[in-house]
């Protein structure tokens, strides 16, 4: 009897399904938590996926780079992990993972249904252009630091700053450049520029313009998802994600020092 | 009399900060201008709260509250994504150029024979303890009607 003819085991079959159901609930919390979800979000997400998938018992852990599951079914018990990549924010695709999992768990949707629904997903969420989002994170900086208080002349190089870095960042990160070296490298661009420009045009508020240009840095969204993530008892994800949010910063400012100490404003 | 041009300048320049972070978190065009509206908002009651004399963090807690309770109620138009249209109106309440001072002073601390050390601590630490209650009055204020009126993640 050769290896194609021995008989399968029922058990090895089962694990195997399970297997694949834990991956693919994996994979849809995968995406939610890269696009931005709280952590109980993400668990409840991959929560209804596998039991739409008709696990019985399911059992989760997240950390700041992997999320952990263990699934049961008709006595079997599987665990599986899976990576997580850098966490950002998207909005359209948190919301259509969101709607998926909740249709999963409503009309059982098969594994084969789901793992294609969440390819489609991955390929085809649209985001706005670079230049785009370019132009409206530059305008966010300017009215940013019209709130802070810096003076009509300081506007437009503000905003021209912001644009310039948040290009610049745009193509940095797709390069995979490390997440804080970039916060840095912008922080320092964005503040000269922003400095020299409002310097340039007279304005009497350059320090607060050089301030201003580096706000698309501030991590908004990690710094509240992490006070979330405390109040709904993950102190540690909540941790990991305040801590990043201070390191990020830290290298900003060493950014603004660094153009501050370059354009002899201080530092 | 000062009053409301003050107020619509914090207004309009709150929506355009909300907006343009709505852009860079990829929201759809159709939210955008939810996002604009709950900036334009949490700015206003902000302002007002200011202008009444209320502490930045006071003032900032009622403001992510009264955006939070308003995008509740559009919760059937909204739907699942009432609590991050909150959140981003809230975004241009974030004390980023606070935490930016308060490392940059820190900094200012280690330069040698640094002038009046002691001046540059208490100012550093302020912007700190500043930015960590503002951030918490953010975070309680969008959390507290969120879970109070149990709105739908899904």
């Amino acid at each position: 009897m050769n290896e194609t003819d021995a008989p399968i085991d029922p058990v090895v079959v089962r694990h195997r399904a399970l297997e694949r159901y834990a991956t693919t609930a994996l994979r849809a919390g995968r995406m939610m938590m890269e696009s931005g979800a709280s952590v109980s979000v993400v668990h409840r997400g991959i929560t209804m996926i596998a039991k739409g998938f008709g696990a019985e018992t399911v059992g989760l852990r997240s950390g700041y780079a992997s999320i952990a599951m263990t699934l049961h079914a008709e006595g079997n018990t599987i665990t599986r992990m899976l990576q997580v990549g850098r966490l950002g924010v998207n909005h359209r695709l948190d919301l259509a993972v969101r709607a998926l999992c909740s249709r999963a768990a409503r009309e059982n949707m098969s594994v084969e249904a789901v793992e294609a629904e969440l390819d489609r997903l991955a390929r085809e969420t649209p985001r706005h252009s670079a230049w785009l989002t370019a132009l409206a994170v530059g305008l966010a900086c300017a009215s940013f630091g019209r709130l802070l208080g810096i003076d009509w002349a300081a506007f437009g190089p503000v905003w021209a700053a912001g644009a310039v870095g948040q290009y610049l960042r745009h193509h940095l990160m797709h390069r995979g450049v490390n997440v804080f070296l970039v916060a840095g490298a912008i922080a320092f661009i964005a503040a000269t520029l922003g400095g020299l420009g409002a310097w340039l045009l007279g304005s009497a508020t350059t320090q607060l313009a050089m301030m201003a240009s580096i706000l698309l840095l501030v991590p908004g969204v990690p710094s509240t998802n992490a006070q979330t993530d405390i109040m709904d008892g993950y102190p540690t994800m909540g941790s990991a994600r305040a801590v990043w949010v201070l390191m990020v910063m830290i290298f900003a400012s060493v950014g603004v020092w660094c153009a501050q100490v370059l354009l002899g404003m201080g530092g | 009399m000062e009053l409301l041009p003050h107020l619509a300048h914090q207004a309009l320049f709150g929506a355009l900060a909300a907006a343009g972070f709505g852009v860079l978190f990829n929201f759809g065009l159709r939210a955008l201008p939810w996002c604009a509206a709950a900036g334009a908002l949490a700015l206003a009651v902000r302002t007002l709260g200011q202008d009444m004399a209320w502490s930045l963090e006071g003032a900032t807690f009622a403001a992510a509250m009264v955006t939070s309770c308003a995008v509740s109620f559009l919760h059937r138009r909204l739907g699942p994504a009432c609590n991050a249209v909150a959140l981003a109106g809230c975004i241009p309440m974030v004390p980023g150029a606070f935490l930016g001072q308060a490392l940059l002073g820190l900094f200012a601390l280690t330069v040698p024979n640094a002038p009046e050390p002691s001046a540059l601590l208490t100012d550093a630490a302020i912007s700190m303890i500043r930015v960590i209650f503002t951030l918490g009055a953010i975070g309680a204020g969008l959390a507290i009607p969120a879970q109070l009126l149990k709105n739908q993640d899904f």
